[in-house]
């Protein structure tokens, strides 16, 4: 199991959090409690908390901000940390709720160790790939980004799978300057096949 | 002493033991007037024993006439004693009659003390005396009556009438307790009666040769009206124990329904403690398979195991109280407590409705006097009630609010209030009418139950539109204890 990211624990019964939190940094996990929603927003509303990986154990039912509004403050917030739900009496009609708005568990308070465990993990894990995937996203725009007017005109020719004299032709330009502008574009992108280059374009899709 | 002065001695005993143990059966509960009215009779009975005696073993005509004239006071209040306890037993026979009767018995006795040798009799010629209980008795012998003698006669005869009318109508209202009553008073009221006046007449026209006797008659009269009376009592006592049975039943039944309706609010009360146990008990094993266990860290663990088990422990103890099987019992209670305990209860519900839930306490409320379980019981169902009639309101303005404060005169009132759409003025006051619900699994029992246990208190509880928005506010007060401040 990975262990990286802090477990934030949110819960209004002292009791249980400390409980919680004993258990969960027993069990090697970073953990940081909350008595209630509004104090993790606090905290995540810092910068540099932003930066950090992790996931949220809430309990559902509390009182002014319940966990399924916390969830939603986070979103609107713009720190999607994945949400592991805990209630005392479970409810369909929140766990459906809680799901779709992509919660990674819906647990009881009293379920078993390992089951708690896991689904943090996966929490954890689903927060660092969402991490890891967001910052290749944004190197990558920032790479294609550096790509001038010429150069975005013929890497959408090239996707397209078109020859350097159609491209030519297409754009009224030299065979050569074309492929002048396609030494740039690999380079600028360090991609070293067109087949690279084609899924690069396809992910971050700046023709769309 | 002769056999007659024992005999007699004993009888006006008994009535007079009689008449002490009903005037002190009458001094518990003063509304009954019944039991007044054997004592009256039993202290006449008794005095009629004396004059009895001492008309029997009078030596000359006058002292014969002295103890028959002073006869009639005691008889005056002995019909007029059973005149009134028919009426108040049966609880029927008509007024103008009994009143007839009395103005008789009046006119009788005053003109008795007005007369010589008494009203009925203008002479006594001589006394006889005759052979009774193996003794010589002195009686009238001839004795020259009065016109006034047929008003003595009239008014014995209307009683018997009167007594016979009053058992007819019990007899016609029907029912067995009914019947019985109306038989008992025919029986033991009006044959001792009727027995006595046949006898009085057969000794004055010379028929029999015995003396003039009402006092075993009479006390056959109030043995009767004795023994009615206590069974009446007894059953009395019972009636209202099995009243008081059954309101504490309905007391159960609501109670039962109330802790129902929250059920999984108390599972989620009693989930908290014990996942925290969970979760302790799990760090716990985590940090002994570890190298180096950490001793007070697993002491803390232990601490808080502990803490969690006697949280849910009460709970548990709070839900058992409120379930069991009881009584009312009185004692001085700590308002605020009962209220912090009651909100403890609904606490997680009110979480889980979104309701935000207040309780205004005053400093330094005087102790009330009440019972715990049963105040927990009103207190649940109002806060119940209102959570129920705010669900269709927004989250953000479900709202209630508790407040205890003291009120003029020894008393502590307490309002519930509620942030819901309220009722139109009209329905405010059918609230309490059992079976009225606007919900749709009420049975509409809440209230009223409510209501009589605040009655059982003494005090009172009622419905008004709250001070501030459209909702509701149940207010109810309590009788301070005697004593303290909390």
């Amino acid at each position: 199991m990975s262990a990286a990211g802090i477990v934030y624990v949110v819960d209004d019964d002292p009791s249980f959090r400390r409980a919680v939190t004993r258990m969960l940094t027993a069990a090697g996990l970073s953990v940081q409690s909350y008595s209630s929603g509004p104090e993790l927003l606090a905290h995540l509303s810092a910068d540099a908390a932003a930066e950090e990986s992790g996931c949220v154990l809430a309990d559902l039912c509390m009182p002014r901000l319940d966990g399924l509004q916390l969830q939603q403050a986070c979103t609107e917030l713009g720190v999607a940390l994945p949400f592991v739900f805990l209630t005392g009496h479970g409810d369909v009609p929140s766990a459906v709720s809680a799901m779709r708005h992509g919660a990674v568990d819906f647990l009881d308070k009293c379920a078993p160790q390992q089951a708690l465990l896991s689904s943090l993990g996966q929490a954890l894990e689903r927060d660092a790939n969402a991490r890891v995937a967001r910052l290749k996203r944004e190197q990558l725009a920032q790479r294609f980004a550096a790509l001038t007017v010429r150069e975005r005109e013929v890497l959408e020719q090239v996707v397209q799978g078109r020859m350097n004299k159609q491209i030519a032709a297409a754009l009224g330009i030299h065979e050569r300057t074309v492929k002048l502008h396609r030494n740039a574009i690999t380079t600028k992108l360090g991609v070293r096949s067109v087949a690279e280059l084609t899924t690069l374009t396809r992910e971050i899709a700046p023709f769309k | 002493m002769s056999l007659v002065t024992t005999l007699w001695s004993m009888q006006a005993a008994a009535a007079l033991t009689l008449a002490v143990l009903y005037a002190l059966v009458w001094s518990t509960d003063r509304r009954n007037l019944a039991n007044l009215m054997v004592c009256v009779v039993a202290v006449a009975v008794a005095v009629t024993a004396r004059d009895e005696v001492g008309m029997m073993h009078a030596a000359t005509v006058t002292e014969y006439a002295v103890w028959a004239s002073r006869l009639y006071l005691p008889l005056f209040f002995a019909f007029v004693g059973q005149l009134l306890f028919v009426r108040l037993f049966l609880g029927t026979g008509r007024s103008w009659l009994l009143w007839t009767i009395v103005g008789a018995r009046v006119v009788m006795l005053v003109g008795n003390f007005l007369t010589q040798p008494n009203l009925a009799w203008r002479e006594i010629v001589a006394l006889r005396h005759v052979t009774f209980l193996g003794e010589q008795v002195s009686l009238a012998g001839p004795v020259v009556l009065r016109s006034w003698h047929a008003l003595s006669l009239a008014s014995n005869v209307l009683f018997i009438a009167f007594i016979a009318d009053a058992a007819l109508q019990a007899w016609r209202q029907g029912g067995a307790e009914g019947r019985r009553k109306a038989l008992v008073v025919l029986a033991g009221v009006g044959l001792p009666l009727a027995v006595t006046l046949l006898y009085a007449q057969s000794v004055l026209l010379g028929v029999l040769p015995l003396p003039l006797l009402v006092t075993p008659a009479f006390l056959i009269t109030i043995l009767v009206m004795a023994v009615e009376l206590s069974r009446e009592f007894l059953l009395n006592r019972q009636t209202r124990q099995e009243l008081e049975d059954l309101r504490s039943e309905l007391a159960r039944a609501g109670r039962v329904t109330a802790l129902g309706q929250l059920a999984s609010a108390l599972a989620h009360e009693l989930s908290q403690p014990l996942s925290a146990i969970l979760r302790n008990a799990e760090a716990a094993e985590l940090h002994l398979n570890g190298a180096n266990p950490d001793l007070d860290e697993l002491r803390e663990i232990v601490a808080d195991i502990r803490k969690d088990d006697r949280r849910a422990g009460d709970v548990i103890d709070q839900m058992r109280a409120l379930i069991k099987r009881r009584t009312l019992q009185m004692h001085p209670l700590a308002l605020n407590e009962v209220v912090e305990d009651v909100i403890s209860l609904v606490h997680s519900d009110a979480l889980a409705r979104h309701v935000a839930l207040d309780y205004v306490m005053t400093p330094g409320l005087p102790l009330v006097s009440g019972d715990r379980v049963h105040l927990s019981q009103v207190l649940l169902n109002l806060i119940i009630n209102g959570m129920d009639a705010m669900q269709t309101c927004p989250a953000s303005s479900k709202r209630m609010v508790i407040e205890a404060r003291p009120r003029e005169e020894g008393r502590v009132e307490v309002a519930v209030t509620d942030s819901g759409p309220g009722l139109p003025p009209g329905a405010i006051d059918k609230v309490f009418d059992p079976f009225y619900t606007t919900k749709s699994g009420g049975l509409g029992m809440g209230l009223p139950i409510s209501r009589t246990i605040i009655e059982a208190h003494g005090g009172r509880l009622w419905a008004e539109r709250a001070p501030e928005g459209s909702g509701l506010t149940f207010r109810f007060t309590l009788a301070q204890a005697q004593g303290a401040v909390s």
